[in-house]
């Protein structure tokens, strides 16, 4: 029993431990960076392969207040392989200051570790300790950065916004136990339906779904982004565009398939909410200079695809955005990547200081290529396949207009990607600039990453089946 | 006919054959293309891989009497899926078989012939491109698949062609070479989708079964039609046949391979692989027939005039595969496949001993190579007679058959023009080949001093190395073994095809004698004009200056499509569109983009780091949200 137990929780645990060795790393005064960097990564990959073998696992766990089903460990594969990932472009870490690495890892398997407990919660309290496990390690992990005040300024920027959504999210979460007696998900799920209609219910549900719009940078809680990504080191830039979004999705989708699709009018706040995100981000994106700045405001405009996708409250729709989960990943994941490998010494990058880079890496060039024309949404890329399937499922419930308003998105959102891709090849930089020197375990990082990016483009089929599985288990199971 | 599905060997063996050749190409042109040895051995590895599969593949399944089906489900929806996967019968075996033989010999020969070029590694990798392409198409399932594959041969083909791409007039013939398949490919895309509109199904086996009974016959025939502009375009048929000639800038062994023996037959290959469904539509047939007429007929004049020897070939590709169409036209399935796997091995050695002098004596005029000594060459001198004989049609070399087999299918038919249009084609065919064959073997003054190259070098070569000219002279002995044993498998290869059921063929034994006539009385008119002692070498249409000059300006097609393009495309098209472009699209699409500029510039000036201003915005939007919430 006791085994079986531990094999449930084998993700968390394999999480729980590294942050404890990392811990223990950071206490003395001189530190080895190799040897942080290679302790990092082999947790980073046991922290995968614990996903892996969790896979398949069901139960309940500490009073049935956390459950592992496959839709949790769909998710917590992704949370692991990003924050592997992530790991795996630190090395040499220009952009935090020396004595902070240990710390840096340490935080980010917090982070990690809060969003997996995050995608398993079903119940109230416990999601919302687990979403301040991971948004408290953030708040640290911004400001670690070298250098000049803006990741200060960016930090407690950040802390301010997570912090008011938090209250909101608290006060929210207040009113669904008032209403419902309960804070367990299956018990809010068996009444919520019925009193869906009394506007305490309804704000309650909408304010607590405000922590995660914050998270995955939902207008109107999208204000943090770009100063944080701007602020923070390019590293946990492309941390939080990746994982954290991708728990943010979860819980969406776990929290708003408690209205077991009834209310229309709370569909109509999130498509409103949904055209907003993807109308404004795509706007602002056109005219940013730094190309964080850019992909923040981008990455406003993908959580709006992604809400077209909930909103649908459909399996189909859900899928579709666990699916889209997964390639804003894959996709974004790939430009901070290149970001983080062009920016040697760390620091922030303006759109024309990619000029020339096809020249400088050919191989950067096209992986950034690739990336963006994914995120773009143009085939054969992973992107197209999920903004494709993000937009049947919102047909198929009959949403023409909302799948109209996203491909016009879609088509300025083309403007600006293909803005820095003009950069990388066809502008010449103004001096001479030496070739960038990629190496070779971020070569083969490189080509996984554009093989995957077209594999999961052109045969979505395998994965698509799993989140498929994973939604209808989350959507009968709870 | 219903499909079985293959044992699991068959299956991996296959698929493993398939593959392969693309990831060499990645390996390739990824990895090892800045080194040359491994390169080359990925490569020909391969290559031999898929040419073992492939002659495996056709003996153990040479008794089969159901085609075998692997088929695997890419995309499916509404009342259309698609399938990937391979389709093997005896038509799919047999080209495979073709495929995989010539690209290999192609790749040995190459050894010798691309020796010392720089991108040499890079040629290989779009070598196993081409490969990977071809047998992907050849053993498609499913017509979405071939044409895929399809563009994916056209690209490689233009790859191949501009390999040499610092000569201008190489990367030109790419790009005509492009442009000029594509516009055929537009026509079989449009019948693509017509029968996916109509059936719902595109494998092949559907179309052959069903497409007859469920489309209206107006209907077969346009998608049938349709389908055959892509036949036009890339077996490079009338009035699609001008970019053949000039995509001889490529190596010359990418010609063999490409432009003679497989690639441009794939054309061919399409219609004998949706032949039932031709064979529904009389009218498609006919059309068939007269556009193959037309083109062998046009092709040959233009042969009869050209001194480059690659051109002389590309005519004669040309006007083949005019022929094999001829013959499937005409009703008779076995004599176009016949005619397909004969001229595959006489054209590629036809090709690849001309390599051998291009590359000896650097020129591509046969008079000057004539001059120079390419007699004392003795092993591509026989090599190229016996492959020219098999052209002509010589008994008993594989052409004759081959011939006779299109040529009893022209006669069964009730005008009887074509069969004396196929017959003056044999006699030119003859006049031409034999033309050359003359001129190469009785210079008309030798020349003692060897080192005066003349100018117009086509490759640059570095040194005659032995080991080069034995590899090339190997692949040259291969070919000739299966230009003369070939011919003698007709029986083995009507039985195969018809599933071990040959049809009757009527035999006329006055044909024979005709065709063994006119193809004489066609090497003796070339003998007067160039082979007899003291003989002027000018043809006997010099003295028809006018009737010369429209066969060496190839009718005045490129002018035509030159002054077409110039008057019609640029003149009215492209001056209307780029009016319309600069005015009603540019002007629309610039307001547009101002504005979409100006509103990002806008709402950024909204998204001020104020914190203060933030965190009301939040709480103003939540608060309206709660109002909304509450007034309903």
């Amino acid at each position: 029993m006791i085994a079986r137990d531990f094999m449930l929780f084998l993700p968390e645990l394999t999480y729980l431990v590294a942050a404890l060795i990392l811990f223990f790393m950071c206490l003395p005064q001189k530190a080895d960076h190799k040897a942080i960097y290679a302790v990092a990564l082999a947790l980073a990959g046991l922290g995968v392969a614990g996903a892996l073998l969790g896979m398949g696992q069901e139960g309940h766990l500490f009073f049935d207040a956390y459950q592992v089903d496959l839709f949790s460990q769909v998710f917590k594969l992704i949370l692991a392989v990003a924050v592997l990932l992530v790991v795996g472009i630190c090395h040499g870490l220009a952009g935090v200051e020396d004595r902070y690495h240990a710390d840096f890892f340490l935080f980010l398997f917090t982070c990690g570790l809060g969003m997996m407990l995050m995608v398993s919660a079903v119940e109230l309290m416990t999601l919302y300790v687990a979403l301040e496990l991971s948004s408290f390690s953030l708040y640290i992990l911004v400001p670690l950065r070298r250098g000049d005040n803006l990741d200060v300024e960016a930090g407690v920027k950040y802390l301010f916004i997570g912090i008011t959504a938090s209250c909101v999210m608290l006060f929210g979460m207040s009113y669904i136990f008032g209403v419902s007696h309960t804070t367990y998900l299956a018990g809010i799920m068996d009444r919520l339906p019925l009193i869906i209609q009394q506007p305490a219910a309804m704000i309650g549900l909408m304010l607590t779904l405000s922590g995660f719009f914050f998270k995955l940078a939902v207008f109107p809680f999208h204000f943090w982004a770009p100063d944080v990504y701007q602020g923070a080191a390019n590293q946990v830039a492309a941390f939080i565009a990746t994982a954290s979004k991708a728990a943010a999705v979860a819980l969406l989708i776990r929290l708003t398939a408690l209205t077991g699709g009834t209310s229309l009018y709370f569909i109509d706040v999130l498509m409103v909410l949904c055209v907003a995100s993807m109308t404004l981000g795509n706007l602002v994106a056109i005219v940013q200079k730094g190309i964080k700045r850019m992909l923040a405001y981008s990455s406003v405009a993908h959580a709006g695809y992604v809400l077209m996708g909930i909103l649908t409250m459909s399996e189909l729709g859900y899928s579709a955005a666990v699916f889209y989960s997964m390639a804003y990943m894959l996709m974004n994941f790939a430009a901070f990547g290149v970001v983080v490998m062009v920016a040697t010494s760390g620091q922030n990058l303006a759109i024309s200081d990619l000029a020339g880079l096809h020249k400088r890496s050919p191989l950067l060039a096209l992986t950034l290529m690739i990336a963006l024309f994914s995120l773009a949404g143009i085939p054969p890329t992973v992107g197209f396949t999920g903004k494709f399937l993000v937009f049947a499922g919102a047909m198929q419930q009959g949403y023409f207009w909302l799948v109209l308003v996203g491909m016009i998105n879609a088509t300025i959102s083309l403007y600006y990607y293909l803005m820095v891709i003009k950069a990388a090849y066809l502008s010449e930089s103004p001096a001479e600039l030496p070739p960038l020197v990629v190496s070779m375990p971020l070569r083969l990082l490189n080509y996984l990453l554009i093989a995957a990016m077209v594999y999961f483009g052109v045969c979505p089929g395998g994965f698509l089946d799993l989140a498929q599985a994973a939604v209808r288990g989350m959507m009968g199971g709870d | 006919m219903t499909a079985v599905a293959p044992g699991s060997t068959i299956v991996w063996l296959t698929l493993a054959a398939m593959g392969l050749p693309f990831a060499a190409f990645l390996a390739i042109f990824f990895v090892t293309r800045p080194r040359l040895l491994p390169s080359l051995v990925i490569s020909l590895a391969c290559s031999a891989f898929s040419l073992a599969v492939a002659w495996w593949l056709l003996i153990h399944l040479r008794g089969i009497d159901a085609p075998l089906m692997f088929q695997a489900l890419w995309m499916h929806g509404g009342q259309a899926s698609i399938g990937f996967g391979f389709l093997l019968d005896p038509l799919s075996l047999v080209m495979l078989a073709i495929v995989t033989s010539i690209s290999f010999l192609v790749q040995v020969y190459s050894l010798g012939y691309m020796a010392g070029d720089p991108g040499m590694a890079k040629y290989y990798s779009f070598l196993s491109l081409f490969a990977w392409s071809m047998i992907g198409l050849v053993v498609a399932s499913n017509l979405m698949q071939l044409y895929i594959f399809w563009e994916l041969v056209g690209l490689s083909s233009y790859l191949l062609i501009g390999f040499w791409h610092q000569k201008f007039s190489a990367s030109q013939a790419g790009k005509k070479a492009f442009v000029m398949t594509r516009l055929g490919d537009l026509g079989f895309f449009l019948g693509i989708i017509v029968l996916l509109l109509n059936l719902g199904d595109l494998s092949i086996l559907g179309l052959n079964s069903q497409a007859a009974a469920k489309l209206s016959p107006a209907l077969l025939t346009a998608s049938a039609v349709l389908v055959f502009c892509g036949v036009v375009g890339k077996s490079a048929q009338f009035p699609l046949l001008t970019w053949l000639p000039d995509a001889m800038e490529g190596p010359t062994p990418v010609s063999a391979l490409l432009h003679s023996a497989t690639m441009v037959a794939a054309g061919v290959y399409l219609v004998s692989r949706l032949y039932p469904m031709y064979a529904a539509s009389a009218d498609a047939l006919a059309i068939m027939l007269a556009i193959g007429t037309v083109t062998m007929l046009l092709a040959s004049t233009m042969a009869m005039v050209a001194r480059d020897i690659k051109q002389v070939w590309a005519y004669s590709t040309v006007s083949q595969l005019g022929f094999m169409l001829m013959g499937l036209g005409a009703g008779s399935y076995f004599a176009g496949v016949f005619h397909l796997t004969t001229h595959a091995a006489f054209k590629a050695l036809l090709f690849l001993c001309s390599g051998v002098f291009i590359h000896h004596f650097g020129t591509n005029d046969f008079f000057d190579m004539s001059r120079q000594g390419a007699r004392h060459l003795r092993i591509p001198m026989v090599c190229i007679t016996i492959a020219g004989a098999a052209l002509a049609g010589v008994f008993p070399l594989a052409g004759f058959f081959s011939k006779e087999a299109v040529m009893g299918s022209l006669a069964e038919l009730d005008q009887g023009i074509w069969l004396w249009a196929g017959l003056l084609g044999a006699l030119l065919t003859a006049y031409y080949t034999f033309r050359l064959l003359f001129v190469m073997w009785r210079p008309l003054q030798p020349l003692q001093d060897k080192q005066s190259n003349p100018g117009h070098d086509d490759h640059q070569h570095s040194g005659h190395s032995s080991f080069g000219y034995g590899v090339m002279s190997a692949a040259l002995i291969v070919l000739a073994g299966f230009t003369i044993a070939l011919g003698f498998l007709g029986d083995k290869l009507i039985a195969f095809l018809h599933w071990q059921r040959p049809p009757q063929i009527p035999h006329h034994t006055w044909l024979l004698v005709t065709a063994i006539l006119v193809v004489l009385v066609g090497i003796a008119l070339a003998w007067w004009e160039f082979g007899r002692r003291g003989a002027a070498q000018e043809g006997f249409l010099r003295r028809f200056p006018a009737l010369e000059t429209l066969f060496a300006r190839r009718w005045y097609l490129d002018d035509l499509y030159r002054r077409l393009t110039d008057y019609v495309v640029y003149g009215v098209f492209s001056r209307l569109c780029t009016l319309n472009d600069r005015r009603v699209v540019d002007g629309a699409i610039d307001g547009v983009c101002r504005g979409t500029v100006g509103a990002g510039w806008l709402l950024s000036f909204l998204q001020s780091g104020l914190l203060q201003y933030n965190l009301f915005a939040m709480v103003l939007v939540i608060a309206l949200v709660g109002i909304y919430f509450l007034l309903l």
